[in-house]
C-alpha cells in the first residue's frame, strides 16, 4: 500500500466516524495545547529575560569592587597589588579612585568605567515625599543605551541642574503620566553631618536620644527625563531612582551612606567610590577583562558568570513544564487505546476481509497506525492553535491589569518554531505509541474468525 | 489422484482444539483439481467444506497434509508470503458477501487493489470495468445495504476477480440467495470462468446446481472426502 494510500484511508475512515474522532481528537487537543502553552511560557519568559538581558547589554557589564583585606594595611593598589598573591589577608587594600579608573580604561577590551557613588536623599514632589538613594551618573551614560527613557531626554551636561527620575518613583509620588512631570521641580533633601553646638549637645546630653550629629540640606532640580523602570539590576551601573550629573552633585552636601554596614567599614575600606562598573566592548573578552581586574586584586561579578546556572534553571523550569503537560498527554492517549480498540472491535469483519483479500499483518497494522498517528496529527495541529489561543487571551488579560500599573506590554508566551512543530510531532508520536496495542491486536485477528463475525 | 492436478490436496487433515477437546474437521482429504476446471464440494453441515476452502485459501494453516497450488506448496508459505499468495492468486466470495458496509460498491471493488499498489486512477478504471461486467455499471456509488442479496453477491464477485486470480473460491454463494438469483450468479459464474480461464472451487448444499454447472463434484462428510466425481470432461 502507498503512503498516500494509507493517509486516505485513515481520514475516511475516521471521518465517517466523526463525533468519536472529534472527542477523542479533542482530548489530544487539550493534551498538547496545554503542553504547548507550558512550553511557550517557559520558552516567552525565558526570551525575555534573554532579550532584555541583550538589549541591555547586560552580559557586557562587570561590577568591580574593592576586595575586602582584613584592613590591616592601606595602600594603593598600584604600588603592591604584583607582590602579594589575590586572597592574601594581608594583601592591600584596592582604592577605587580617579586614578584607578584611568587605568582600567587602558585593560584591553574595557570600554567605560562608570563609578558608583549613591547617596541617601528624601525627593519631594508636589506634595508628595519619598526616600530613596540618588545616583551620580555622568550625562554620557544617560545618554547611553544603559538608559531606556520613557519621557523627556537626559539631562543636558554633567554640571545641568538637572536629574532624572524612575517611572516607578512617580508612581510611588502618585504621578500617573510620566510626560505630566517632565520639567517639574523637584527636591532632593540630602543628609549632612551637623556639628553645631546644638546638635552636639543634644547627642551629649539627650536623654536616652542618641540620634547621630545630621541635619539636611534641600536642592532643587528640574526634572529632564523620565526612566524605564529597570527590573534587572546586577551588574549595570544604573540602580536608582533619581540621577543627578557629577557637577551638580558636587556642589551638594551630602553623607555619602548606602546602607548601615557602611559604618562598620574601616576609613581606609570606605575610601574611594564604593564600587565601579566596567563595560566591555565585547561579551567574548569578559571572562579576559574579569581575569585582568583580578589580577589587580579587585573582586568582579558579571552576569556571565551566571549563564550556564541560568540555563540550568531554565532546564529545570522546562523539565517541570513538561512533567505537569505529560498528565493531559496521558490521559489523552488511554482515549485513543479506547478509540483506536474500539475501531478495531467494529471493524472486526472488515479486518478479515483485509486478510482474505490479500493484506498482510502488516498492512492491516500500518492502517490502524495511520488512523492513529491521524488523531495525533490533528490533534497536535488544533492544539497548537488552542495553545496560541489561550496565550492571546492570557496575554491581553494579564497586559490588561500590568497597564494599570504603568508595566509596558510584555509578550509572556513565546512559539518557536521548534516548539510549534515539535509539538506537532509529539502529538504524532504519542498517538502512535498509543496505537501500538490496538494495531498489534488487529494485525493478530484470524481471518477466518473474523469472517464469520457477526 | 491427478498427478498434473493444478490443485494438489494430499491427505489434508485439520483439527481444532478448545481446551481439552479436539476437534477433527478434516481428515485426510485428497483432492485434484485440474487448471480451468469448475469444482463442486457438497456435503452436510460440518463436513469439513469450509475448512477445506479456508485451507486452500491460505486463510488458515492444515495440522497435517500438504497443499500444491500451481506448482507451489502453499502449506509451507509464511503468514506474509501467504497474504502475498491470497492477494495474487486467489479470489474469494462468501456466504453472507462480506462486503465494507460504510464503502460503496466501486470502493468494495476497488479495495483489494489497494494492497497490491495500484494507483488510484487505476483501481477506479478496474473496478469499474468489474461492475460493469457482472451487470451492475448503474450501481457504483450504492453501499451495499442500498443493494439486493444478488447485486450484492455481484459486488463480491466482481472484487474476488479485481486482483485477477487464478482460482476463485466460492463458500456457498447463493447461500442467502433465492433460488432464481442463486442461478443467475452460478450462471455468472459459469460465464466467468470461460472468459477469464478461471478455476473455480464452490460449496454449496444445493447438489443439483453444482450438477447443473460443475465440471467435478466432491463429497465430503464427517471431514473426508466421500467421492470426486466428474461430471463432464474438459471443455
Amino acid at each position: 500500500m502507498r503512503a498516500s494510500d494509507y493517509i486516505e484511508h485513515a481520514w475516511t475512515n475516521l471521518w465517517k466516524k466523526k463525533l468519536r474522532t472529534a472527542l477523542t481528537t479533542g482530548g489530544v487537543v487539550i493534551g498538547i495545547g496545554s503542553l504547548i502553552c507550558m512550553f511557550a511560557f517557559g520558552q516567552g519568559i525565558q526570551r525575555n529575560i534573554k532579550d532584555r538581558f541583550t538589549e541591555l547589554e547586560l552580559f557586557n557589564y562587570i561590577n568591580v569592587s574593592p576586595r575586602s583585606g582584613g584592613g590591616a594595611r592601606s595602600a594603593r593598589l598600584r604600588r603592591h597589588a604584583q607582590s602579594q598573591p589575590a586572597g592574601d589577608p594581608n594583601e592591600p587594600i584596592a582604592v577605587l579612585d580617579d586614578d584607578l579608573l584611568e587605568e582600567l580604561m587602558r585593560i584591553e577590551g574595557i570600554e567605560a568605567a562608570y563609578p558608583e557613588m549613591r547617596f541617601p536623599a528624601q525627593i519631594r514632589l508636589g506634595t508628595r515625599e519619598q526616600f530613596t538613594l540618588v545616583q551620580v551618573v555622568t550625562s554620557k551614560a544617560c545618554g547611553s543605551a544603559m538608559v531606556q527613557l520613557r519621557a523627556g531626554r537626559a539631562y543636558a551636561s554633567d554640571d545641568a541642574n538637572e536629574v532624572m527620575v524612575s517611572d516607578s518613583l512617580l508612581r510611588r509620588l502618585d504621578i500617573r503620566t510620566a510626560e505630566g512631570a517632565v520639567g517639574r521641580e523637584i527636591e532632593i533633601r540630602t543628609v549632612v553631618l551637623d556639628f553645631s553646638l546644638q546638635s552636639l549637645a543634644r547627642m551629649a546630653f539627650g536623654r536616652g536620644d542618641q540620634r547621630l550629629p545630621v541635619s539636611n540640606r534641600v536642592y532643587s532640580f528640574t526634572i529632564a527625563g523620565v526612566l524605564e523602570r529597570m527590573g534587572f539590576g546586577g551588574p549595570l551601573p544604573i540602580r536608582s531612582d533619581v540621577f543627578v550629573p557629577p557637577g551638580a552633585a558636587a556642589g551638594m552636601r551630602k553623607l555619602v551612606l548606602t546602607g548601615v554596614s557602611d559604618l562598620f567599614q574601616s576609613p581606609e575600606e570606605t575610601a574611594g567610590y564604593s564600587a565601579v562598573t566596567v563595560k566591555v566592548a565585547s561579551t567574548r573578552q569578559v571572562m579576559s577583562v574579569k581575569a585582568s581586574l583580578e589580577e589587580r586584586g579587585l573582586r568582579t561579578f558579571a552576569l556571565m558568570d551566571q549563564l550556564d546556572e541560568m540555563q540550568k534553571g531554565f532546564i529545570i523550569m522546562d523539565m517541570f513544564l513538561l512533567a505537569i503537560g505529560m498528565i493531559g498527554i496521558a490521559v489523552a492517549s488511554l482515549g485513543i487505546v479506547n478509540t483506536m480498540v474500539m475501531s478495531i472491535l467494529e471493524r472486526y469483519r472488515e479486518i478479515g476481509v483485509m486478510k482474505a483479500v490479500g493484506a498482510t499483518d502488516g498492512d492491516v497494522q500500518k492502517i490502524f497506525l495511520f488512523e492513529s498517528g491521524m488523531i495525533g496529527l490533528l490533534g497536535g495541529v488544533f492544539g497548537l492553535a488552542l495553545a496560541w489561543a489561550v496565550s492571546f487571551v492570557i496575554n491581553q488579560v494579564v497586559n490588561g491589569f500590568a497597564a494599570r500599573e504603568g508595566v509596558p506590554f510584555i509578550q509572556y508566551f513565546s512559539f518557536p518554531w521548534w516548539l510549534c512543530l515539535g509539538g506537532i510531532g509529539f502529538s504524532i508520536l504519542v498517538s502512535l505509541l498509543a496505537g501500538i496495542y490496538p494495531t498489534r491486536r488487529a494485525a493478530r485477528v484470524d481471518p477466518v474468525v473474523a469472517l464469520r463475525h457477526d | 489422484m491427478d498427478a498434473d492436478g493444478f490443485i494438489q490436496i494430499e491427505e489434508l487433515t485439520k483439527v481444532y482444539s478448545s481446551g481439552p477437546v479436539e476437534v477433527v474437521a478434516l481428515r485426510d482429504a485428497t483432492v485434484s483439481i485440474g487448471r480451468g476446471r469448475f469444482v463442486g464440494v457438497t456435503g452436510t453441515s460440518g463436513s469439513g467444506k469450509s475448512t477445506l476452502m479456508n485451507l486452500l485459501g491460505g486463510l488458515d494453516t492444515p495440522s497435517s497434509g500438504r497443499i500444491r497450488v500451481d506448482g507451489r506448496w502453499i502449506s509451507e508459505l509464511s503468514k506474509t508470503d501467504l497474504a502475498l499468495f491470497r492477494r495474487h492468486t486467489i479470489g474469494m466470495i462468501f456466504q453472507s458477501f462480506n462486503l465494507i458496509p460504510s464503502y460503496s460498491a466501486l470502493e468494495n471493488v476497488a479495495f483489494p487493489l489497494l494492497f497490491a499498489d495500484v494507483p488510484r486512477k487505476e483501481r477506479v478504471r478496474r473496478a469499474a470495468e468489474l461492475l460493469c461486467a457482472v451487470g451492475l455499471e448503474g450501481r457504483s456509488d450504492h453501499r451495499p445495504s442500498e443493494l439486493s442479496g444478488g447485486e450484492q453477491q455481484r459486488v463480491a464477485v466482481a472484487r474476488a476477480l479485481v486482483n485477477r486470480p487464478t482460482i476463485l473460491l466460492a463458500d456457498e454463494p447463493t447461500g442467502n440467495l433465492d433460488s432464481r438469483t442463486s442461478r443467475q450468479i452460478v450462471q455468472m459464474l459459469y460465464d466467468l470462468r470461460a472468459e477469464q480461464g478461471l478455476t473455480i472451487v464452490m460449496i454449496s448444499h444445493e447438489e443439483a446446481l453444482l450438477r447443473e454447472f460443475a465440471d467435478e463434484l466432491v463429497r465430503l462428510q464427517d471431514g473426508t472426502v466421500l467421492s470426486q466425481e466428474t461430471l463432464r470432461g474438459r471443455p
